[in-house]
């Protein structure tokens, strides 16, 4: 965070006008439509970096999607992010991207809905902050001070609200499994045919 | 085994003559040895909505036309995405339903638990564990409730081949018949039949006090249907029935057409063949020249490996959404069975289903073992996934996923299924082939 980026809310509100396209589903395997790869490479161009390659792209498009959806939709908002004209006119980020999006942007939409971050306030502004962070920018007018403590207070509650939730659904899968024990003593009701 | 019929928590509808009958059933001189006191668990609200489930199956106008999606769909995806643990883990629901990732089997497996909606009530849960005819073993949560709406669904096949299934108080309905080492079995009553026996037995002769009391015993029940698999089926007719049914009703396996002319012509009544899953209860029924989908809220698409859907007239995996059991809401959930999807008017239809072909392995002194009785000793091992086959020479070769934690065990396991002396050979592979579908079991000589 050791250098001045753009003014936050000029982010938020970009974030908050994600356009529907970056929110459409991305392209894995038979799913979806928007081809993530092709959307990141233009951005790292746009920037002043080098196209992905085709291993890069890789990446974005193939695997399970019932792991992978999110964190792609969570790339496509980012996209639109980093696409503003802030960052656009300083081509400054072009070769942090592609790790950043590989990298800690995996660990942000592993915890968070995707739309969550340009539907919430909160979220939106965790994003800003957490993108601009990873980048070793800070939100103009603010310290380093400032705008870590800011990104801690957002991030912790959304992680106690994370670890909430899965506390609940351990509680939930846990009570299901000692059911599960308990019935398989037990004998089935009559079913008239079999499988 | 008896006394489960004077347990209201076991019966919670059984009439006067519903008792009677299931006491009979219990009392015969020549009853088999019941491995279970039977059971129903159906409550007034249960059957209940039974009955409105068979009012929507007799409803013309919510069947689907081609390339229609079904009006539930869209409510039944949201829900999923938003009461579903497992479906939930990948974010909000698709605007499009071609963007809804599959799911599997082996999804399944590992964790069935977590396809249980957060809003459903745990009471009454019942537990199905299937062998895996497909190579992965699974308990199939669900509850009383699902479990009875198979009647409808079987009622609803019947007809469609001309067999009204009745169902009158004080007689037996229907008798699930098994052939096989060991199975559960029992006598119940069914509210949803009029208070009408539903038993389910297995033509071992270990489970009778004498072998000819098997056929005494079917005689004396009469019941209306014969439920079970060609295997169980090709036994029955080995034994000399007095009665006829008014149908057979094959599931489990593939019901060959030649095997399905000589039980025709062995019990003169239709055999009809219905393609169904612990997944989702019975799907479709074999009408003349392809399987007929039953269920209203099963919303079927034939997909390539991709996922993409296949075009009319080319075969793809059966994948299934929706379903009835409360317990599993289905989101695109890959059958591991093919066909090619086609509609006729209103209906929706199956041609050319690959189903799971039965196989009868041969033991060490020239005894059947039922592909089914494979599964069950090998479920302990919680194998991930395996295929067997018997060579020409009886010798078998087991191919099993990944690494086999203990294999002396394993080995002692077939060994004591098939008999001391049996050459068998055991392979870890890193993938078992899929043409198609894994065909699990098989012989040189089928």
């Amino acid at each position: 965070m050791k250098m001045e980026g753009p003014q936050l809310e000029i982010l938020t509100r970009r974030v908050a006008e994600c356009p529907v396209d970056f929110l459409a589903e991305p392209r894995i395997g038979a799913a979806g439509s928007i081809p993530v790869a092709a959307i990141v490479s233009d951005l790292i161009r746009d920037l002043g970096g080098d196209p992905l390659t085709l291993r890069q792209s890789t990446g974005f498009s193939k695997g399970d999607a019932k792991i992978g959806r999110n964190h792609l939709r969570l790339v496509l908002i980012t996209c639109w992010l980093f696409h503003d004209p802030w960052f656009l006119n300083r081509k400054e980020c072009a070769n942090l991207l592609y790790l950043f999006l590989t990298g800690p942007l995996t660990d942000l939409s592993a915890t968070t809905a995707a739309e969550k971050f340009v539907s919430e306030p909160d979220r939106r502004e965790e994003l800003v902050r957490f993108c601009l962070k990873e980048l070793d920018l800070r939100p103009a007018g603010e310290t380093i001070a400032q705008a870590q403590d800011r990104l801690a207070t957002l991030s912790t509650a959304e992680r106690r609200r994370v670890i909430r939730a899965a506390r609940e659904a351990e509680e939930r899968a846990r009570a299901i499994r000692e059911a599960m024990v308990r019935r398989a003593a037990d004998e089935a009701a009559a079913k008239a045919s079999r499988e | 085994m008896a006394g489960g019929f004077h347990n209201k928590n076991l019966f919670p509808l059984l009439s006067e003559e519903g008792h009677r009958l299931l006491q009979w059933l219990h009392e015969h001189k020549y009853a088999p040895h019941y491995t279970h006191p039977g059971c129903d668990r159906l409550t007034a609200e249960g059957l209940e909505k039974v009955r409105a489930f068979e009012a929507e199956l007799d409803s013309p106008q919510q069947s689907r036309r081609n390339g229609e999606m079904p009006d539930w769909l869209k409510e039944h995806v949201e829900t999923c995405y938003r009461d579903v643990p497992f479906y939930r883990r990948s974010g909000s629901a698709p605007s499009n339903f071609t963007s809804i990732p599959t799911t599997n089997r082996r999804d399944l497996s590992r964790e069935p638990w977590a396809f249980v909606p957060d809003s459903q009530p745990l009471n009454d849960l019942v537990i199905y564990q299937t062998s895996g005819t497909t190579g992965h073993p699974l308990d199939v949560l669900t509850h009383p409730t699902p479990l009875a709406m198979y009647l409808p669904l079987l009622r609803t096949a019947l007809a469609m081949h001309g067999v009204k299934l009745e169902g009158h108080c004080g007689r037996v309905s229907i008798i699930l018949v098994c052939f096989q080492k060991s199975t559960y079995t029992y006598a119940s009553i069914s509210p949803v039949l009029n208070q009408a026996g539903l038993v389910k037995i297995n033509l071992n002769p270990a489970d009778w006090r004498d072998i000819s009391h098997m056929a005494k015993f079917l005689d004396a029940c009469d019941p209306e249907i014969y439920t079970g698999d060609p295997i169980s089926f090709a036994e029955l007719s080995r034994l000399p029935l007095q009665t006829r049914p008014k149908a057979i009703v094959s599931t489990a396996m593939t019901l060959l057409p030649g095997r399905r002319h000589r039980l025709e012509q062995h019990f003169g009544c239709p055999v009809i063949d219905i393609y169904s899953m612990n997944e989702t209860g019975p799907i479709a029924v074999w009408l003349r020249e392809a399987h007929v989908v039953l269920q209203k809220r099963l919303y079927i698409e034939v997909l390539d490996r991709d996922g993409f859907s296949c075009p009319s007239g080319v075969h793809g995996e059966v994948t299934v959404t929706g379903g009835f059991n409360p317990f599993l809401p289905l989101l695109k959930y890959r059958t591991g069975d093919w066909a090619r999807l086609a509609f006729h008017g209103t209906q929706v239809l199956l041609e050319g289903l690959e189903g799971r072909p039965p196989v009868i392995f041969r033991g060490r002194r020239g005894q059947p073992i039922n592909n089914i009785d494979v599964s069950t000793v090998l479920k302990p091992l919680l194998l991930v996934q395996y295929s067997l086959h018997q060579n020409r020479d009886d010798s078998l070769h087991l191919r099993v996923h990944g690494r086999i934690q203990d294999q002396n065990r394993l080995r002692d396991i077939i060994i004591s299924l098939f008999g001391e002396g049996q050459r068998l050979f055991v392979e870890e592979v890193d993938s078992l082939p899929a043409a198609g579908k894994i065909l699990q079991y098989s012989r040189d000589d089928e």
